[in-house]
């Protein structure tokens, strides 16, 4: 997504991160991957993540299931998906495709404002990344070869996991380059 | 229309959906943790 800023405000739309993290969590993830917009933060869900359907009532940590908007310059909603897990997520080049449907004169944003930094203690390292996404890469290519004849919608799936977790590894030199 | 909601930004501030419609608005929802 921060790969892509630049694409989406040329056409027309500022990119926002929302999650029930607090703002100060937030800030520690704009600065872990140096992302060029805000990071917007609902910690009890009730103004934006169940409002708009996102609340992941299965987990018991009241977190919100991944998903994007995009709502228009109207108001309106033109672009809703919301993930199955926190492995299915929308193709940037979908959500480009459906900006470009709207004809939007370029837009601008600026880097998002920093706050307090307390990062999840949770959270992985910026150093970890790289080998989380190799091996989540290498594990789903193992299990699909072990699974091949179970089907198109495996393969289909597993396809996909491995073509986003590919696009992540892409993203990392630009990433280092942000944070540097 | 959407629904309008106010949260915050991660600097502490508030952040009102409606004030930021002069252009489209691309909102990625993150199970956080990470």
């Amino acid at each position: 997504m921060a790969q892509q800023h630049e694409e989406f405000l040329a056409r027309g739309a500022r990119v926002y991160g929302l999650s029930a993290d607090s703002a100060p969590m937030n800030t520690a993830i704009v600065e872990k991957l140096a992302l060029p917009f805000p990071v917007l933060s609902d910690p009890d869900r009730t103004q934006a993540v169940t409002p708009l359907g996102f609340a992941d009532e299965k987990d018991p940590r009241q977190i919100s299931r991944p998903g994007t908007l995009i709502i228009d310059p109207n108001g309106d909603i033109v672009f809703s998906v919301t993930g199955r897990d926190y492995a299915d997520r929308p193709n940037e080049d979908d959500l480009l495709g459906a900006l470009e449907g709207l004809g939007l004169p370029a837009a601008t944003q600026s880097p998002p404002e920093l706050g307090e930094s307390r990062p999840s203690e949770r959270a992985m390292p910026y150093e970890g990344l790289p080998h989380y996404f190799r091996g989540a890469k290498f594990a789903v290519l193992a299990v699909r070869g072990r699974y091949r004849d179970t089907g198109a919608e495996f393969a289909d799936d597993t396809k996909r996991y491995v073509q986003m977790v590919e696009r992540y590894l892409e993203a990392l030199p630009a990433v280092e380059e942000r944070r540097t | 229309m959407a629904t309008d909601f106010t949260v915050v930004d991660n600097a502490g501030e508030p952040w009102t959906l409606s004030d930021h419609l002069d252009a489209a608005a691309v909102i990625t929802f993150h199970r956080g943790d990470f």
